[in-house]
Order: C-alpha cells, then structure tokens, then sequence
C-alpha cells in the first residue's frame, strides 16, 4: 500500500532543464523487449512440419494478425503494415501481463509508454494518408464540410492520440490499483489470483487488442 | 474560509469544467454505443459487406462524437484561458 | 447551530446511511419489477413450465437484490458504527461513503434484472436449456454486479481510513469527489453490463447450440463497458491518497468535488452506449455464429469509440486534480 504512486526518477540535468527519466518504465520496458526476442527465437529456431510449443503460438499470432491486417487494409497495403500490427500487439501483450510476476510493474501503466505508442500509430497514420492520397487531397479532408471547421477538425484528430494512449493507461493503472487495494482490504486471502486472472489476463489482452485494432483503424481511415 | 471575488470566479470556473465535460460525455457515449449496436447487426444480417459497415460506423461515430470534442475544448477552455 | 464535531458527524452518518439505502434500492426495485414481468409472461405463453420460471424468477431476483443488499450494509454500519475518531473530516468521508454506494447501486440493480427477465422468458421458450440458462444467467448478473462492488469497496475505504492527519479543507472536497466519481460512473456501467448479460441470455434461449460462443462475447463486452466505472475507480483513489497541501480557498476545493462530478457523468453515458452495443453484438453473434469473429471485432472498435468521451471526463478530471 505504501508504494502506491511511488516512482523510482533519475534526473539528470541537461542545458539548463531537468530530464526525468522513470527508471523502472524503463527497465521494464527492456525486460519486455527482452521476452519478446527470446520467443521470437524459440518460436522460429527448429521450424519443422510438426511443430513444438512455441512454434505453435508464433504461428497462431502472427497468421491470426496479419489476416486482421490484411482484411481492414487490402492485400496489398496490408503487407507493408502487418510486421508493425504484430510486434505492436504482441508488445503490449508482454507489457500487459508483466503485472503478474511479483516486484515487476506494467510499462503500460505509465503514461509515457502509451502516450509514445498513440502518437507513433498517429504520425504512421498520417504520414500514410498524406503517401496514399497526396498532400492536397490530405489537407482537403480537414476543410469538410465548410472551411472554418478546420480548427475542431484538427482538434479532434489530435484528441484521437489523447483517447487511445489514455484508455490503455486508465485500464492498467486501474486494474493494478484494485488489485493491490482489493488483496490489501483481504489480507491477500483467497481472492488475489482471481483479481489477477480478470485484470491483469483478461483486461490487459482485450486492451491490447482495442489499442492494436484502433491503430489499425486508423491507419485504414487515412488511406481510404 | 476567504471568499474573494476572483476566488469565486476560479471556483465557479473549475465547476463548469468538470460539468462541462461530465454531462456532455452523456450523449456522445450513447449515441456512439446505438451506432455501434446497428453496425453490429447489419453485419450480422449481411457480413459481406462488413468492411464498409465498419468504416460507415467510423464515420458516423467520429461525426457524433464532435459534440464530446465541443465539450472538451470548452472545459479546457475553461481551466486554462478563464 | 450546534457547534461539536460529534454530532454534525453524526449528522453526515445518518444522512449517508439515507442516502445510500434510499438511492440504493432504485435500481434493484426496477430490476425485481423487470424481472417479474417477464416471469409473468413467460408463464402466461407457457404455463406448463410455470414452477421452472417460478424458481429461475426467484434465483435471478436474489442475485438482482445483491446491490441493494451491498447499499443495506453500507447504510447499516453508517447508523451504528461509533466511528470514535470524529475529526471534522469524517463528515464528508461519512456523507461520501453513502452518496457513493447509494448511486453505485443504482446501475447494477436495474442491469442484473435483465438477465433474470430473459432467462425467465427463454425457459417459456425452450424448457430444455434451463440448466444452461441458469448458469448463463448467474455469470451475466454476477459480471453486472462488479461496478457496485468497486462502489461499496470505496465506501468502505471513505469510512474506515483514518483521515485525521489531512489538511481539513481540500480533502474534505477530495473525499465527497472521490464518492460521486465510482458513485456515479458505476450508474451507466452496471445498466450496460446488464443489457449484454440480458442478451446473452435471449441468444443462448433462441440458439442453444451457440450458448458457449454467446457466452464468451457476452463477458468480453461487459469488461469493456465496464472500463468507464475503472476510470471512476482510478479518480477516486487518486483523490483519496493523494497528499494535498493546505489550502483555504475556494476554488482548491471545488477542483477537486469538480474533478469527481466530471468522471462520474462522463461515465454513464459510455457505459450505457458500450452495452448496448454489446447487447447487438451477442444477439447477433446467437443468430449468425459463423461471422463471431468479425463481430466481436466491430463490437471491441465501436466501444473503444464510444468510450473516448469517458477518456475526455478523465484527463479533465486529472487535470483539475493535478494541474490546479
């Protein structure tokens, strides 16, 4: 209960300004890249017709993926974005569930590492739309339907960024808050692994999912 | 407690912004919750035409959804500049 | 004016105690009376089976009454707790505690009605599955109950913290907008919950084969609707354990019962538009199993949608608690 809230900062000053660096996002971060290489390794080293274990899972994200990829962009389009697709979900699947383990915190659950993620879909979507349709038929988009909704247009392209990387961050910050308040109130009896399994599991996949899907639909909606 | 007039006008400012954007949540979030509902059942009465049917519900949830975005500017207006 | 502490804390007990009894029983009498009706007719199109949709009404109206069973609690240690450490603070900790389980209720009372009413009308229809039913039944109502769970765990934090220490002025603010925030955000996402639940429970009468599919995207779409009360939930612990310095004016306190109010509002409609979009998405998943998979997609992207309004009231709400 005393950690609640409590972030371990390095702050290092740089040109007259203070940069704060969170150092467990950090290294969590790195933990998570970390397991998603070892999978990658495992679950393409030995590739055989009767697949092991990891293989098995590899397979399953990646052709479940880039099928979604393919059906909400064409097939054309969808080749050059399904690699992007994949390693986000899968990504922030590790992130997610990283609360499972004891002393380990999500890097979702800090606002930075969605906030980057929101805005990496938002230039990816944008750069996108402007290569597909070109800058003048781009910039029409904003000028719907009368010019001087621009303004709110811009606004409401830019509280995209703000709606995916918030939804994220509220639904694992909450989720570990209730988990540690709920197992603190019970003396940490009976209910913590069931907390942990709706979420921790449950939530934080389903949220990697709507963050992945969202990006996706971004992307889709500029390039149309 | 000190009640001056700029205190006041803080006080009643920070309200507003929380009511702002609290009630105007109201109607966008149910209204985009109905198109979502239609698009699923018109995707359930004829999935072939599911691509358009979402990138349809896109719209007209991005469009019902600009009243949210009115309150929003208006609450942060009202932290920010009042 | 009566000037000691203990009897305006006394005062803020028995209103509290009212407010949540009183708020608390709205929902489950709508969800009860819901629940009833569909017995009824149920019984009058099938009056064979009329002692199976008797018991199912019973069994499913117990679950609904669990809200207002939690508001019954609530309300019962608010009137006879000697809460002894009668700072000046618990006044609004207490009256928060009560406003906060009186409307937490309110949602999942009318939400777990509607799959005991469909349950009841499906056993009319297909008094085969009753078994199935049942089971589908209890998960659904059981979901639909979570956010009054989140509501009455924040009262139980309002009322047994020891708040003491705080600086009075902007923490009492704190604790009453830390009781309106899952109060009120726990409204939209109980009803929502339980229109879905009350689908699945139409779907899997309709379609017994496709009760399993059905279940699943039944539970998949009340997680998501019921983001909206978590992000209640996140404010009002932000508001309790967040260290506030002393402040005397009044615009510090009004941020913060402001910050409350906003994501309590903001969350009812999301959770609302988030189940009924749920509640399509299971019926339709019931009538056309083979497209599952691409309508539980456009159900996950259409809430997501509609919940960014909830994501607006939040960072407004984080802002008033952080940036003022």
């Amino acid at each position: 209960m005393e950690d609640l809230g409590r972030i371990h900062q390095l702050i290092v000053p740089f040109m007259g300004r203070d940069l704060t660096f969170n150092l467990d996002v950090i290294v969590m971060t790195w933990i998570a890249i970390a397991a998603m290489l070892v999978f990658g390794f495992l679950a393409s080293r030995n590739r055989s017709r009767l697949p092991g274990p990891f293989q098995v899972l590899g397979e399953l994200f990646v052709s479940q993926l880039y099928a979604l990829t393919e059906d909400a962009l064409d097939q054309e389009r969808g080749k050059a974005y399904r690699p992007l697709i994949c390693a986000l979900f899968m990504f922030l699947l590790f992130c997610n569930w990283m609360g499972l383990f004891p002393h380990m915190h999500e890097p979702t659950k800090d606002l930075n590492t969605p906030l980057s993620l929101g805005l990496m879909g938002f230039v990816i979507a944008h750069y996108a739309g402007i290569k597909q349709k070109g800058f003048k038929e781009y910039a029409k988009a904003y000028f719907q339907p009368i010019f001087f909704m621009a303004p709110l247009n811009i606004i409401g392209e830019l509280s995209k960024v703000i709606s995916i990387s918030f939804r994220l961050f509220g639904n694992i910050m909450g989720g570990s808050i209730i988990v540690l308040v709920v197992s603190h109130l019970v003396f940490s009896l009976v209910l913590p692994p069931f907390l942990n399994a709706f979420f921790v599991i449950f939530i934080g996949a389903i949220q990697a999912f709507v963050f992945t899907m969202l990006t996706l639909v971004y992307i889709s909606v500029q390039v149309n | 407690m000190a009640i001056e007039g700029i205190d006041l006008i803080k006080a009643a400012s920070f309200l507003g912004a929380g009511l702002a954007m609290g009630l105007g949540a109201i109607g966008p979030g149910v209204g985009e919750g109905m198109v979502g509902a239609k698009a699923c059942e018109a995707i359930g009465k004829n999935p072939g035409e599911a691509g358009l049917l979402t990138r349809t519900m896109l719209v007209g949830q991005a469009v019902s959804e600009s009243t949210g975005i009115y309150s929003l500017v208006i609450a942060l207006l009202l932290l920010f500049v009042v | 004016m009566l000037n000691d502490i203990e009897s305006w804390v006394k005062v803020a007990a028995f209103a509290g105690a009212g407010l949540s009894m009183g708020l608390g029983a709205i929902g489950a009498a709508i969800g009860e009376g819901f629940a009833a009706a569909k017995a009824n007719d149920a019984i009058a199109r099938s009056p064979d089976s009329s002692g199976d949709i008797f018991k199912l009404m019973l069994v499913g109206q117990a679950v609904a009454e669990t809200a207002a069973i939690f508001a019954l609690v609530i309300g019962v240690i608010l009137l006879f707790s000697n809460f002894s450490a009668a700072a000046p603070i618990s006044v609004a900790a207490l009256l928060g505690a009560g406003i906060c389980m009186g409307f937490g209720a309110m949602g999942s009372g009318v939400g777990s009605g509607f799959p005991a009413g469909e349950a009841c009308e499906g056993v009319s229809r297909q008094p085969a599955v009753k078994g199935n039913l049942t089971t589908n039944m209890l998960i659904g109502s059981a979901v639909s109950q979570t956010p009054a769970i989140f509501a009455m765990v924040v009262s139980f934090m309002l009322m047994f913290i020891n708040y003491s220490g705080a600086p009075l002025h902007p923490t009492s603010a704190a604790l009453l907008g830390a009781g309106f925030a899952t109060g009120l955000a726990a409204i939209g996402s109980g009803l929502g919950s339980g229109l879905a639940a009350g689908a699945s429970c139409q779907g899997s009468a309709r379609q017994p084969l496709t009760s399993a599919n059905v279940t699943i995207i039944m539970l998949v779409g009340q997680a998501v609707a019921q983001t909206p009360s978590i992000f209640g939930l996140l404010i009002s612990f932000v508001l309790m354990f967040k260290s506030y310095a002393p402040s005397e004016t009044l615009a510090a306190s009004i941020a913060l019962v402001s910050a409350g109010l906003c994501i309590g509002f903001g969350g009812i409609g999301p959770g609302v538009g988030n189940g009924m979009t749920a509640q399509s998405a299971v019926g339709w998943v019931a009538r056309n199993v083979r497209q599952e998979a691409v309508l539980m997609r456009t159900m996950l992207v259409g809430q997501a949608v509609s919940q960014s309004t909830a994501i607006y009231a939040m960072v407004i709400a984080l802002a008033l608690i952080f940036l003022i």
